[in-house]
């Protein structure tokens, strides 16, 4: 006779899937933006992106501690926050910001919440935005890539401070650019073209993983086709970064006549393309807003979430006092999630109940 | 040679598990073990529980009925050895814990036979009124053999208020491991096919549509013939549907082949749509051809353990341990036992649980497969994936419902639509996070029934 026979629930079998699975995938996405940004960066992207994933590593194993639950560590979530904090950071941040960003990002953003699965705010979001606000200098200092020439005379647009420190050179990102082109600081035409292509190659100043759009697309189809991510939340935000950037280009009273397929034109505002690679919008429609934890559930709700945050981005940055606004517009629309979630309620199959 | 077939009928959600079905296929049905005692449960089915019609000490002849009931959803129950009552008294349950069982001591140790069976496509089914198809089936006590087991008389019998337009014969076998009604739809298929007749005289429906799985393509292409040389089949139509889990869910059936839904919290007649297992309509064909009554079926036994996996024709009331020893040793290695199949079984503590008229399967599982399952390993967080929206074929939100159980806020869980759910199991199958978002609904299932006094406590 048996022994030791197990009763349970039905399934009695299930999808070899787990956390870390999924987890890994993420990580496994996010390596051709890690690769670009440490062909760009050298040494300091290498640096800064295993100083985030570390310390924000011992930050969870020191929260379960003190909380006496059992380590989280396995998950691997912990590790996905470090690299997106990390992609999101400036190259030349010292190593202690990007320290003091994880911590927070780690012990504020998730575990005070319950740790993963309670979080409302995307914690690389809540740490970046928390460095942001308290070290503004540090955070918008851009170094020029590795690979470009620091000498070259047009690096950036002449009338744009480029610091010449003595152990590197920075340059303004093509988002600060553009938005002192809206303020008619300078005409949209003084950035050349070879600019705007460095914008989809990476090699341009900015964050260390946003720079290169077709790493970061590489990535996120990487996604979309093991299905970690679904493309509802991808597809709305760059279709409402798109729509929301049009708009203004196609009202300036300065833009030509006749219609132009040229990519940048003299007015005031840039071609919405320009705002599609440019900044976190990439890293942000394909491994940022589709942080399942801080989601809608339901296909409505993606698609609510992702043109909100598209809208919000695309204001932030044309109106708003920010040159970019990926990481507020996130914030804003995770805080919505739950109300999101309970307005676009799935009915079922059948209808709904005709006796309730 | 292989026939290749693509189903074209599908539904909106669902997983692929892995089939399985290798191990039994091929396997013909054989005779089941020979059995000394034999346990009736009076309650095999959906409604009210029989009341017991013999005493102790009582001799019984195969096939008397030993237990009835009144009520209108109920079907009596009746021995399938001659015997003694050895006693009326409790046994194992896979729904009810312990249940109220007539226990008989055959008279002779033997194997069940099976009574052949030889229809030409000629049948006819005319001469029996649809009075005298449904009289027959209730008296048999024939219930449906897919697994629910809802009394097949009630289903069938016409209705002035939802009258019943299109049949459908479910062959989808849609679990992982189970082959039993592969194997009937290829060795009974005359039978099936009368029984599709009968069944179809006595509901009055005008539409005949069997499905039948498209990894299944000897069973379509046999039910095909049979139908096509059959005469006056030219209503009946044999479809393939995709394979998919859970294809053979009533409703979902009815979505993928009529593309209707069944209403929420509704019954099939209410879009006048008949639903059976073919291996009820078998059933039904014995009963009202031969005055058989239902006290065997076929039972797939299987798992990697299984030292000769197959299909047994089985005398219902055998306990599952001795259909599992008669189909080689039971190894330790077998670490869960379920009634059914792996998705929507129940895994069972006692192997003494005698089969019931609803039980199409034993799957035993390993250590191994079932250290995949949900509550082997921790489970961790709900990180709202959505994969359990995703496949949910209701087009509920498992996870919503399932965490409003977990702290107990029932009405959260019925405005997420709880009562909707048919326990598929896709949900736990697919979940990341090892959550047993299926058995959190199914408690909170019972709990809603209790609280509105619908279930003792």
């Amino acid at each position: 006779m048996l022994k030791d026979i197990t009763v349970s629930f039905s399934p009695h079998i299930s999808k070899p899937l787990s956390t870390r699975s999924v987890m890994v995938d993420v990580i496994i996405g996010l390596a051709p933006a890690m690769a670009a940004a440490g062909y760009y960066f050298r040494m300091r992207a290498l640096i800064l992106i295993a100083t985030c994933v570390i310390a924000c590593a011992a930050t969870e194993w020191v929260c379960n501690l003190i909380r006496k639950k059992p380590c989280s560590l396995g998950d691997f979530s912990a590790v996905v926050t470090g690299i997106i904090l990390a992609l999101s950071l400036p190259p030349r941040l010292p190593i202690w910001t990007a320290v003091v960003g994880s911590v927070f990002c780690i012990a504020i953003g998730k575990m005070v919440f319950g740790g993963l699965g309670a979080n409302i705010f995307n914690p690389a979001m809540v740490g970046r935005t928390f460095l942001a606000v308290s070290f503004g200098a540090l955070m918008t200092t851009w170094t020029v890539p590795a690979t470009l020439d620091a000498n070259m005379s047009k690096v950036a647009p002449e009338n744009i401070l480029v610091s010449d420190r003595s152990e590197f050179r920075t340059q303004a990102t093509p988002l600060a650019w553009s938005k002192m082109a809206i303020k008619n600081k300078l005409g949209a035409d003084t950035y050349s073209e070879a600019n705007f292509r460095g914008t989809i190659t990476g090699e341009v100043g900015g964050c260390l993983g946003e720079t290169s759009a077709i790493a970061l697309l590489i990535g996120g189809i990487y996604l979309l086709i093991r299905r970690t991510i679904n493309f509802h939340i991808p597809l709305a935000v760059l279709i409402s970064a798109f729509i929301f950037g049009a708009i203004p280009y196609a009202l300036d009273s300065e833009i030509h006549t006749e219609p132009t397929f040229a990519i940048l034109d003299s007015g005031r505002y840039v071609q919405p393309f320009f705002h599609l690679t440019s900044g976190g919008l990439l890293l942000c429609a394909f491994f940022i807003a589709t942080d399942p934890v801080t989601a809608p559930l339901t296909r409505r709700g993606m698609w609510i979430f992702g043109i909100g945050v598209g809208f919000l981005t695309m204001l932030i940055r044309i109106v708003g006092g920010y040159p970019e606004g990926v990481m507020f517009s996130i914030l804003l629309m995770n805080g919505v999630t739950p109300l999101i979630d309970r307005l676009c309620k799935r009915i079922p199959a059948g209808g709904k109940p005709v006796v309730s | 040679m292989e026939v290749r077939v693509k189903g074209r009928f599908s539904f909106r959600g669902g997983v692929h598990p892995p089939e399985k079905k290798g191990l039994s296929c091929e396997s013909s049905i054989q005779a089941g073990p020979a059995v000394k005692e034999v346990a009736i449960l009076l309650s095999q089915h959906i409604g009210a529980a029989c009341r017991p019609l013999v005493e102790k000490g009582a001799e019984v002849q195969a096939g008397q009925k030993i237990g009835d009931c009144d009520a209108f959803v109920s079907a009596p129950v009746h021995s399938p050895v001659a015997g003694k009552v050895k006693e009326v008294g409790l046994r194992s349950h896979a729904v009810l814990g312990r249940s109220p069982a007539v226990v008989i001591q055959a008279e002779v140790e033997a194997q069940p036979t099976r009574p052949s069976w030889e229809v030409n496509g000629d049948f006819d089914e005319g001469k029996y009124s649809s009075e005298q198809i449904c009289e027959a089936v209730r008296e048999a006590g024939i219930v449906g053999m897919g697994g629910a087991g809802f009394p097949t008389r009630v289903k069938i019998e016409p209705n002035p208020r939802m009258p019943k337009e299109t049949m459908i014969i479910n062959g989808c076998e849609c679990e992982p491991y189970i082959t039993c009604d592969y194997r009937m739809m290829l060795e009974r298929t005359g039978q099936i096919v009368a029984g599709v007749k009968l069944a179809r005289r006595a509901s009055g429906c005008s539409r005949v549509i069997i499905a039948i799985e498209d990894n299944k393509p000897a069973a379509i292409e046999a039910m095909s013939a049979a139908v096509r040389a059959s005469a006056k089949g030219d209503n009946i139509e044999v479809v393939a549907v995709k394979t998919k889990y859970p294809q053979g869910g009533e409703r979902q059936l009815i979505e993928a082949v009529l593309k209707k839904n069944v209403p929420t919290g509704g019954i099939p007649p209410m879009i006048g749509v008949l639903v059976l297992n073919v291996a009820t309509t078998a059933a039904i064909a014995d009963a009202v051809v031969n005055k058989r009554p239902l006290t065997h079926r076929v039972v797939t036994v299987s798992g990697e353990v299984i030292a000769r996996p197959g299909n047994y024709y089985v005398a219902i009331g055998t306990a599952v341990g001795d259909l599992m020893e008669f189909c080689g040793p039971v190894t330790q290695k077998s670490a869960k036992v379920v009634l059914g199949g792996p998705m929507m079984g129940l895994a069972i503590a006692d192997l003494q649980m005698p089969i019931t008229k609803a039980s199409g399967a034993i799957t035993v599982l390993t250590k191994g497969q079932i250290g995949r399952a949900k509550f082997a390993r921790r489970q961790t967080a709900c990180i709202r994936c959505g994969r359990c929206l995703e496949v949910c074929p209701e087009n509920l939100n498992p996870t919503r419902i399932a965490h409003a159980v977990k702290s107990n806020l029932l009405d959260l869980a019925e405005s997420y639509y709880i009562n909707a759910c048919t326990e598929c199991g896709c949900c736990s199958y697919v979940c990341p996070a090892n959550i047993e978002v299926t058995g959190y609904i199914k408690t909170g299932k019972i709990f809603l029934a209790r609280q509105k006094k619908k279930m003792p406590q």
